[in-house]
């Protein structure tokens, strides 16, 4: 028998229990779109993280008491008893640092901001040398000017400020020359940074910069600083922070056998963090998937039997026409490999659906345009997977009905 | 394989050659003999009935005349094919080939149309899509079924399902058209009209066993072999 036959026997033979087959796919519909909608929306988020990090600077790297992320209490306690970074270390670093481009220093903390009776919180209040405004990610200005040199050795009371304050204070008012409330202390607005909206939900525009000098005066030295670098070249990069590390490792006579007591970011080591933390959704949607196309994989063996049983008849009239063995487990294999594949063909409209919608959902919460891509190989895995757990899943019932004695077959009624 | 020998008192052209055939089931622990030492020859162009008792064993002898099961013992040889001795996969050929079915139950595809039901032997034959059409096309003709090639079964009346049957069964223009009480589900006027199909078929020279129990569906045949306790009781062939 020719293979259309066969998967005209098949189609047909699906048609005929349309609501059967839809059930009988389910299992492998959900572990189909579930594999596909986990690696578009992860994708989508790695893509929208390494435009996040990109945007940070690829040459950019910190030094800084504690790192970014910390997974445990332990390991804050830890961190909590390593030594600030101080602007003395900055200084060295700076000395050191020949492979650097530029080197500067911030310190922040949060807090209010008033003027008159507005108050805004939660408001990330940055002490900064005048050029870290240009290391990593360039912030331009809508308005105004950036803090100077000058502010800095004069430790102004002046501030460049976030638009989302702007918009809180000031409206459609000028705000340039006018002074806001930070923390009991007067500063004078100098510039208004560009607005950059949100990362992940939290905005990049609700902060105040002052010069570094100023924030010690008012908040204290006590604070530990951290050190903005860039290397010269992307080639220099490594050797870049080696050169900062050898300089505070120095300056805080670690042996050979002692690890830093500080940690230098930068935007790869997010990403390592961040990749590291996908593999585990990777793992698990792999999991989830194994075990939902094994449990549809019985379901279609299950209901393969069932149309066997059914068809005992049919399987006599065909082998007493002529049909062969293999004629006939070609049938039944078709049949259950054309099901699993339609299963798995509803995945991937499925996930192309789920995909669409969990990505609209994302980007309204992160408020940037964000998409999950539904990718070919993706589609192709998953349509290959689903018609291989057809094939296993039929090999029993197609051979069951293939060894079936004409004589039996054609008396069953 | 060897060109059988002919019949001492047979005709010139024998098609089946049957020698001391038996067909014996196990059922638990005890051997049930359907069929005890059974030989006969048919040649080609007869018009054979095949009678008996229910038990007698004349569906037993019917499958091991269709090729659906073999003997445990003694030779069938089919137009010189020693069909006892084949696996399955070459009694499906011979099945395709060399008979033609024709069913009390009509056992049509009940999905498929009509034409695609006579399509069916020659859809294991191999035979490609036009050709295939082509040929289902005219064996329906022969039936006088034309304007019925594209309705289903269950819109045919029984006496239509069965010229679709034997369409079908004739398609592959077998040697030997094989029916089994082929107007057990029919009523007599239409038993009558399907029996003067058989017998046009006959006088066109298609070779026809007819397994029945009743006498006057026998009554049409040339020749009646009756069975009885899995033995040939009588084997009479009409005017001679």
């Amino acid at each position: 028998m020719p293979f259309s036959e066969a998967i005209a026997i098949a189609l047909q033979s699906l048609r005929a229990h349309k609501l059967r087959s839809f059930l009988t796919v389910l299992g492998i519909l959900i572990g189909v779109s579930s594999v596909i909608a986990v690696v578009a929306i992860t994708e989508g988020l790695d893509r929208y993280m390494s435009d996040k990090v990109l945007e940070l600077g690829t040459r950019a790297f910190r030094v800084q008491q504690m790192p970014d992320i910390i997974t445990s209490h332990e390991q804050w306690r830890e961190m909590m008893k390593r030594k600030r970074v101080t602007m003395d270390d900055v200084g060295a670093v700076r000395r050191a640092c020949s492979l650097c481009s530029d080197i500067g220093a911030l310190i922040a903390t949060g807090g209010s901001v008033k003027r008159g009776r507005t108050l805004q919180k939660n408001v990330r209040i940055m002490g900064i040398t005048e050029n870290v405004s240009r290391i990593g990610a360039i912030r331009e200005l809508e308005a105004g000017r950036h803090l100077v040199p000058q502010d800095i050795e004069q430790d102004r009371m002046v501030a460049v400020v976030g638009t989302d304050l702007v918009d809180a204070f000031f409206g459609s008012m000028e705000p340039i020359g006018k002074e806001i409330d930070v923390d009991g202390h007067f500063l004078r607005v100098v510039g208004v940074a560009e607005k950059k909206g949100s990362v992940f939900g939290e905005s990049q525009d609700n902060f105040v910069w002052m010069p570094i000098t100023t924030f010690q005066k008012l908040y204290g030295v006590r604070r530990s600083v951290d050190i903005q670098a860039e290397a010269r070249t992307m080639a220099d990069f490594e050797a870049a922070q080696d050169q900062a590390r050898v300089a505070m490792r120095a300056r805080r006579h670690l042996t050979y056998d002692k690890p830093d007591d500080f940690t230098i970011e930068t935007g790869e080591s997010i990403m390592d963090l961040w990749q590291s933390a996908t593999r585990g959704i990777y793992v698990v949607t792999i999991v989830v998937t194994a075990i939902s196309l094994l449990i549809g994989g019985i379901v279609v063996m299950n209901i393969m039997l069932v149309s066997v049983a059914e068809r005992i008849q049919e399987i006599g009239i065909r082998k007493a026409m002529g049909a062969r063995r293999g004629d006939i487990l070609r049938q039944f294999l078709v049949e259950s490999v054309v099901l699993s594949g339609f299963g798995g063909l509803l995945g991937v409209i499925g996930a192309a659906a789920l995909s669409f919608l969990l990505a609209a959902v994302l980007g309204n919460i992160m408020a940037t345009p964000f998409t999950a891509p539904v990718r070919p190989w993706a589609v192709a895995l998953a349509l290959s997977v689903s018609s291989a757990v057809g094939l296993v899943a039929g090999l029993y019932p197609a051979n069951r009905a293939a060894a079936l004695d004409p004589v039996v077959a054609l008396r069953n009624e | 394989m060897s060109t059988p020998a002919r019949e001492a008192g047979s005709g010139a052209n024998p098609i089946i050659r049957a020698e001391g055939l038996w067909r014996t089931y196990q059922m638990g622990a005890e051997e049930i003999h359907a069929l005890r030492g059974v030989s006969f020859t048919i040649d080609k162009g007869e018009y054979v009935a095949v009678m008996g008792p229910s038990g007698s064993g004349k569906s037993t002898l019917m499958n091991l005349i269709g090729c659906l099961d073999t003997p445990t013992s003694g030779t069938y040889v089919l137009r010189g094919k020693v069909v006892s001795e084949m696996n399955d996969d070459e009694l499906a050929a011979v099945r395709n080939r060399e008979i033609g079915f024709v069913f009390q139950t009509f056992n049509l595809l009940p999905r498929a149309t009509a034409l695609h039901n006579v399509e069916l032997p020659l859809v294991y034959a191999g035979m490609a899509k036009e050709r295939r059409i082509g040929q289902a096309k005219a064996a329906l003709e022969m039936v006088d079924l034309t304007d019925r090639m594209n309705h289903r079964p269950n819109e045919l009346s029984g006496g239509q399902r069965q010229r679709v049957a034997i369409a079908r069964a004739l398609v592959m223009s077998p040697s030997i058209l094989l029916a089994d009480e082929p107007t057990g589900n029919l009523d007599s006027a239409t038993g009558e009209e399907l029996m003067r199909l058989f017998g046009r078929l006959h006088g066109q020279g298609h070779t026809i066993i007819l397994v029945t129990h009743e006498r006057d569906i026998a009554d049409h045949a040339l020749r009646t072999i009756r069975l009885r306790d899995g033995q040939i009781e009588s084997d009479v062939r009409k005017g001679g």
